[in-house]
């Protein structure tokens, strides 16, 4: 009574189609294994399409743990693994595509009837969102930066020599870095970084100075307006002093932005903040300075047109009180690492107490997907308030 | 590294796996331990209209269902590719690819304990749901 013809007779299309008041035979397939080389993975829905049609890669050293990268996205890959007998059932012509003709097309293959498992799965992979792994860009471009000396020894370098320096393609990058494309597009804009003939490069601060200033230089001279520089102009000023091209137009993007509306005549405005946290930064290379001394050289080196406040600079510097003096240092952001983890230890050895106005601007670039700032703090802090009225304090948990 | 995740049967043709999920193990007697292949496991039946199974392996009946899975399931297989570069024959490399071969959307999942079956004769081919039925008796304990 239940042995009922099917419509199609193998593999997991009868099993899944399997009509009423019928069955199927479930047996070993003739290629029966452990199959390592099969893997499952979860994820969800909206994900399918990006893998199908082949928008997503695996990322990573052989020595870290392979992450999943959409065009926009990372994923950590967990295995979850169960004790359940999970049995999978390919679909009927599974074995024609195995490359051993032998099993396929011999008698075992005919033998085949109803539905066959391949594997026992031992569990499956799943996918978490992540931030992306980019505390390793940083540090391998750092390595090698670009300098005055590379540009003007840039001519004679051929290109073994070229090979010998550690120097990183868009390729190279993709393949070292666990960020999807997106990601590390944005990480490399964010790091200031460079295409310069081919290979990605930080370019060093002093270099970067010395083009800055020039092109200050060359604003007073020439009666600029710093809101309005005219990009063809800029450019072949500072080429004319001796800068690369790209390097000219890098200060631009660097310590500037375009200006919407004169798009396409290429108009630019220099950026107050980034330019003043420049010159912040160059004074306080050496060491901290007392308060006065720094506020007094660092007006005289911005240009008079731009508006200079003390709060530019925050997550860039702290200050301390050392007895009546109150004392300058450089404490940068974009210099502590991107795990949370991470960076609230350096912050808490820094300082064993924060007041949120200081602490906001060294958390506010944290990126963990799920996990609001609200729970990051509750997770790697501990808050008090001394007084109902009084801002509160954060010590490490 | 970077490993490309691919399907070459062409997304929407990418065909449709299916798992059978059941507590504890499938014991095979000792005898067919190495000839697994194609050796009957047991069989699948769905007594009426309902998407209702039973899976009748030696001497147990499971009874189970056919669920959809929250999410669905890639089956990935993994390709290793040798890759001869033509200017310099001496160099040659294997890069890893990850084929798509399967989507799972659903199962049919026994989770309950396997029941007993009145005894008959003994069947020439054995495998046991014993050790499934050992293990279901220590979660349901
Ligand atoms: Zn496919």
């Amino acid at each position: 009574m239940m042995e009922q013809p099917q419509p199609c007779c193998k593999g997991a299309q009868v099993m899944l189609n399997l009509q009423p008041t019928s069955s199927v035979s479930i047996q070993y397939h003739p290629l029966f294994g452990s199959h390592d080389d099969l893997i499952l993975l979860e994820l969800d829905e909206k994900l399918l399409p990006d893998v199908l049609y082949q928008r997503v890669t695996l990322r990573g050293q052989t020595d870290e743990d392979a992450v999943l990268c959409t065009k926009s996205k990372t994923y950590s890959v967990k295995f979850v693994g169960t004790s359940n007998s999970v049995l999978l059932v390919p679909p009927a012509d599974y074995s024609t595509s195995c490359k051993n003709s032998r099993d396929c097309d011999g008698e075992d293959y005919e033998q085949q009837i109803g539905a066959s498992v391949i594997k026992v799965a031992p569990g499956n992979m799943e996918l978490v969102e992540v931030a992306p792994r980019l505390d390793k860009l940083k540090s391998i471009l750092s390595e090698n930066l670009y300098s005055s000396d590379e540009a003007l020894e840039k001519a004679d370098l051929d290109s073994m020599e070229r090979s010998k320096r550690r120097l990183y393609t868009w390729d190279d990058l993709t393949n070292k870095v666990q960020a999807s494309d997106d990601e590390l597009r944005t990480g490399l804009q964010a790091r200031s970084a460079v295409e310069i003939d081919g290979y990605w490069r930080i370019v060093d601060e002093k270099y970067m100075d010395l083009i800055l200033r020039m092109l200050f230089h060359n604003s007073v001279l020439n009666d600029w307006s710093l809101d309005s520089l005219i990009e063809d102009k800029v450019v072949s000023v500072l080429e004319s002093d001796g800068f690369p091209r790209k390097l000219a137009y890098h200060c631009l993007y660097v310590y500037g932005g375009r200006v919407e509306e004169a798009m396409d005549r290429g108009v630019w405005k220099m950026d107050a903040r980034r330019v003043c946290v420049h010159f912040a930064r160059g004074i306080l290379r050496e060491g901290k300075r007392k308060m006065e001394s720094f506020m007094e050289e660092w007006m005289r080196m911005i240009p008079e047109e731009m508006q200079v406040s003390f709060d530019m600079l925050e997550g860039e510097v702290l200050t301390e009180k050392l007895g009546v003096e109150t004392w300058v240092r450089v404490f940068s952001v974009s210099s502590l690492p991107s795990t949370p983890a991470e960076r609230f230890s350096i912050l808490f050895k820094e300082r064993p107490k924060w007041e949120w106005k200081d602490l906001e601007p060294y958390i506010r670039d944290l990126n963990v997907p799920g996990l609001s700032s609200e729970a990051l703090l509750l997770k790697y802090t501990r808050r008090t308030q001394p007084k109902v009225d009084a801002e509160p304090v954060f010590t490490a948990r | 590294m970077q490993i490309q995740v691919k399907c070459s049967c062409g997304a929407e043709k990418c065909p449709e796996w299916a798992i059978i999920e059941l507590q504890g193990v499938v014991e095979v007697q000792p005898s067919f331990r190495d000839s697994l292949q194609n050796l009957q496991i047991g069989l699948l039946c769905r007594p009426s209209f309902q998407e209702n199974y039973t899976f009748t392996v030696g001497y147990h009946e499971l009874t189970g269902s056919k669920v959809a899975l929250k999410k669905p399931m890639l089956v990935l297989k993994k390709i290793k590719r040798m890759n001869v570069d033509q200017s310099d024959e001496a160099t040659s490399s294997s890069k890893v690819e990850l084929d798509v071969v399967g989507v799972i959307r659903q199962k049919i999942l026994f989770k309950t304990r396997p029941k007993a079956l009145i005894s008959g004769p003994q069947p020439a081919v054995k495998e046991k749901a014993n050790a499934a039925g050992a293990a279901a008796q220590k979660q349901s304990v």
